[in-house]
C-alpha cells in the first residue's frame, strides 16, 4: 500500500503535499485580494492550462501534431453561445440552461474531433499537423461568414452561466464584505474545472491508456505488435484532446463575455504548441506550467509596460506589449528546445530535495553500449 | 529454471508458413518460403545477413503484407490481420533493434505487454475507478513474477533506457512474455549480450518451452545457442529456403555450409 502511495506522489507529510495544500489555499483566497484585472488574467491562464492539457495528451504524449487546436476551442466557445443563447440578439440560440449548454458544448467539440478522427487515426505525426491546418481555414471561414450563428466579424455576446441557482454574471454578491462579480465567481468554477481536468488527465496518462499512447509515440510499430490498436487509439486521443479544447473554449468565452472570430486563428494554435513545448511535452504539469506562462506573459507586460524599457502602449512608438510577449515566448521556445529538454516541468522535478529526483543518484546511468546503429523507431526490424 | 505458473491451460496451435513470398520494389526478400513450427518447440530460422529473416517476422506479426502465400496459426490466417489482432491471438515478438521506451520504468514497460489482457479505458483510468485500480494491481503482481523469472526484479523501478544493453534486451523478452503468448517470435534475442546474459536468456527460452509449452520461433546468429536450443531449423539464403530439418542434419548440409562460407567454397 505504501508503495502505491509513493508511486502517486501522495506520501502523507511529504513537502509536496504541504506545498500543494498551501498553494490551494492561496488560490482559494485570491479573489478576496486581487482586482478584476488579475483575476481575469488568472482565469485566462486556467483556460489556457485546460486547453494545453488537451493538446499535450495528443502531441506530447501520443506524438500526434495538431495545428487545429484553436478550431476546437472555437467549437466550444461558439457552441456554448448557441446552446445557451436565447435568440434575443437575433442570433441562433436554443436557450438552454447555462450548465447544460456548457456540457453540450464540450460534447460538441468531442463530436467535431470524432468527425475528424478517421483522418486523425490514419495520419501520423507531422502529416496530421498539416491536415489539421484545414480545420483552421474552415473554422475561420465559418466564423466570419455564418452570421446567423456566429455574429460574423463582431462575434456574439456570451450568455452568463448559471449553476445551482448561482448566476456567473456581474450582479454583485457580497461574500465577507467583498463584492463578488463575474470574475470572482468564475474564479472558483475555473479552479474546479482545472483541478478536475488535471486529475482526469493524470489518471489517463498513468494508467493503461497512457502507456499505450506513449508506446505509439515512441515505437509505433512495436505498439501495434504489442496489441495496441494504433489507429483507434489515435482517434480516441484526438477526441479527448478536442474535448479539453472545447472546455477551455467555454471557459474563455465566459471570461471574455464575448467571442470574436479572429481570436481563434492560426496564432492561437501556435500559442498552444508553444505552451506545451515551454512547459514540457507529455506531462500534465508541463501543460499547466506552459499554459500559465504563455497566457500571463502578455498580461504582465501590458500591466507593467511603463516600467519596462522598449515596451510601451500600442501606437506610441515602442514595441506593443502583445508583440513583446510574442518575441519573448518565441525566444522561450527556442531556449527550452536547446537548453531545457523536458521544459519547465522537468526543471521543477530536478530541484534538489524533491521526491523523484532522489532516485537518479542511487542508480548510476549506464550508457547503453549499443552495438547496432540506432534506427528511426519506425523501422520494423 | 522454472517458469512462472502458466496461465490457465490453453491450447498451443501450430504455425504453418506456406509459399510465403514478399517483394519490395524490384527485390524478392522472401521467395516461396515454407516451414512449420510444431506446438511447444523451439524452431530456429537462420541465414546470412539480408536472408529475409526479419522480413519473415514482419509478415508473421502483421507489419508487412505478404505478396503471396499463407501463414496459419491454428485456424487463423494471419496474412490478412493487422498487428494488434495478431497480438490478440497470442503472438509475442521482440525486435532485432530495441523497441523499449527509454524513459519509462522497466515495470511500466512490462505493463505494456499486459495491454491485450487488460480492459481499462480512458474513462475508467481518468476517473480512477476502483475496477481500474484492481486490474492494475493484479497485473503489476504478475509483471513482477515474470521480471523475477528473467532476473530483472531488481531493475523494475529503473528507467529502461538506463540499463545496460543486454538487460534492455532481456526486458524486451520479459515484455513479450508478459503478453502470455502462445507463440514467441525472437529476433536475435542475445545480440549484444555478455556471455552471462546469453546463458540466462538461453535458459529463459528453454524454460518457456519446457514449462509453459509455448512455441518459439528464433532468429539468431549465435550458432552455438541455436544448436543447443532448437528442436528444428530452417535455413534461408537470399530469400530462399535452402535447408530444413533437425539441427544436426542442417549443420552438415552442403548448401548451408556454402551459404555461410560464401565465395570461399563456391570457388
Ligand atoms: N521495408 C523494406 N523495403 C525494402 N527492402 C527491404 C525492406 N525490409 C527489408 N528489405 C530488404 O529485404 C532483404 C532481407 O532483409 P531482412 O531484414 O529480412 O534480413 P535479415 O535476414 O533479417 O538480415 P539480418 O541478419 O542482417 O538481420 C534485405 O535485402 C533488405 O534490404
Ligand atoms: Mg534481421
Amino acid at each position: 500500500m505504501s508503495e502505491i502511495l509513493t508511486r502517486s506522489g501522495l506520501r502523507v507529510g511529504s513537502p509536496a503535499v504541504y506545498g500543494g495544500a498551501a498553494a490551494c489555499l492561496v488560490l482559494l483566497v485570491l479573489p478576496f485580494y486581487l482586482d478584476r484585472f488579475w483575476l481575469q488574467a488568472g482565469l485566462f491562464a486556467m483556460a489556457a492550462a485546460l486547453g494545453a492539457i488537451g493538446i499535450n495528451l495528443l502531441t506530447g504524449a501520443t506524438g500526434q501534431l495538431s495545428m487545429g487546436h484553436a478550431f476546437f476551442l472555437a467549437v466550444g466557445a461558439y457552441g456554448y453561445c448557441a446552446f445557451a443563447g436565447d435568440g434575443a440578439d437575433g442570433l441562433a440560440g436554443l436557450g438552454l440552461p447555462g450548465w447544460l449548454a456548457a456540457v453540450l458544448a464540450v460534447a460538441l467539440s468531442g463530436l467535431a474531433g470524432g468527425v475528424f478522427s478517421p483522418i486523425a487515426g490514419r495520419l501520423r505525426g507531422a502529416y496530421l499537423g498539416i491536415a489539421t491546418l484545414a480545420l483552421i481555414f474552415i473554422g475561420q471561414h465559418v466564423l466570419f461568414n455564418a452570421h446567423d450563428l456566429t455574429g460574423g466579424f463582431n462575434g456574439r455576446a456570451v450568455p452568463p452561466l448559471s449553476l445551482f441557482g448561482l448566476t456567473f454574471d456581474d450582479t454583485e454578491l457580497l461574500v465577507a464584505q467583498v463584492p463578488f462579480g463575474a470574475v470572482e465567481k468564475l474564479w472558483y468554477l475555473g479552479l474546479a474545472l482545472l483541478l478536475g481536468g488535471v486529475l482526469f488527465a493524470r489518471g489517463v496518462l498513468r494508467g493503461r491508456p497512457g502507456r499505450a499512447m506513449n508506446a505509439i509515440r515512441d515505437h509505433r510499430i512495436a505498439a501495434g505488435v504489442m496489441g495496441i490498436p494504433v489507429a483507434r487509439y489515435r482517434a480516441a486521443v484526438f477526441v479527448l484532446s478536442s474535448m479539453y479544447a472545447g472546455l477551455a473554449g467555454v471557459l474563455l468565452a465566459l471570461v471574455f463575455q464575448r467571442t470574436v472570430p479572429e481570436y481563434f486563428g492560426m496564432a492561437l494554435s501556435l500559442e498552444y504548441l508553444a505552451m506545451i513545448v515551454i512547459g514540457g511535452l507529455g506531462s500534465v504539469a508541463g501543460a499547466v506550467a506552459g499554459g500559465v506562462f504563455v497566457s500571463l506573459l502578455p498580461q504582465l507586460l501590458n500591466r507593467y509596460s511603463d516600467a519596462l524599457p522598449l515596451v510601451s502602449a500600442p501606437g506610441t512608438g515602442g514595441i506593443a506589449p502583445g508583440e513583446a510577449a510574442r518575441y519573448l515566448y518565441g525566444a522561450a521556445v527556442v531556449a527550452v528546445v536547446l537548453f531545457l529538454p523536458g521544459g519547465l516541468a522537468r526543471l521543477a522535478a530536478r530541484r534538489p530535495g524533491k521526491p523523484g529526483s532522489g532516485k537518479s543518484p542511487k542508480t548510476p546511468m549506464h550508457t547503453p553500449n549499443t552495438p547496432t546503429t540506432t534506427e528511426p523507431s519506425g523501422e520494423a526490424r | 529454471m522454472t517458469a512462472p505458473p502458466p496461465p490457465p491451460g490453453e491450447h498451443i496451435p501450430a504455425l504453418e508458413v506456406r509459399d510465403l513470398t514478399v517483394r519490395f520494389a524490384g527485390l524478392t526478400a522472401l521467395d516461396a518460403v515454407g516451414f512449420t513450427v510444431r506446438p511447444g518447440t523451439v524452431h530456429a530460422l537462420i541465414g546470412p545477413n539480408g536472408a529475409g529473416k526479419s522480413t519473415c517476422f514482419n509478415v508473421l506479426s502483421g507489419v508487412y503484407r505478404a505478396t503471396e502465400g499463407s501463414v496459419r496459426l491454428g485456424p487463423h490466417e494471419l496474412t490478412a490481420l493487422p498487428p494488434h489482432r495478431i497480438a490478440d491471438l497470442g503472438v509475442g515478438r521482440i525486435f532485432q533493434n530495441l523497441a523499449l521506451p527509454p524513459r519509462a520504468t522497466v515495470e511500466d514497460s512490462l505493463m505494456l505487454g499486459r495491454h491485450r489482457l487488460t480492459r481499462t479505458g480512458f474513462v475508467a483510468a481518468g476517473l480512477r475507478l476502483p475496477s481500474a485500480a484492481r486490474e492494475e494491481a493484479r497485473h503489476r503482481a504478475r509483471v513482477r513474477e515474470i521480471a523475477a523469472f528473467v532476473g530483472l526484479e531488481q531493475q523494475l523501478a529503473r528507467p529502461a533506457g538506463s540499463l545496460p544493453y543486454g538487460q534492455q534486451k532481456l526486458a524486451e523478452l520479459a515484455r513479450a512474455l508478459c503478453m502470455e503468448p502462445k507463440l514467441l517470435l525472437l529476433d536475435e534475442p542475445v545480440a549484444g549480450m555478455t556471455a552471462d546474459e546469453r546463458r540466462r536468456t538461453a535458459s529463459v527460452i528453454a524454460g518457456v518451452r519446457d514449462s509453459l509449452g509455448i512455441s518459439v520461433l528464433l532468429v539468431e546468429h549465435d550458432m552455438g545457442l541455436v544448436m543447443r536450443l532448437a528442436d528444428s531449423v530452417t535455413v534461408l539464403d537470399f530469400g530462399r529456403r535452402i535447408a530444413d530439418g533437425a539441427p544436426g542434419d542442417v549443420q552438415n548440409d552442403p548448401a548451408v555450409v556454402r551459404a555461410y562460407l560464401g565465395e570461399e567454397s563456391a570457388a
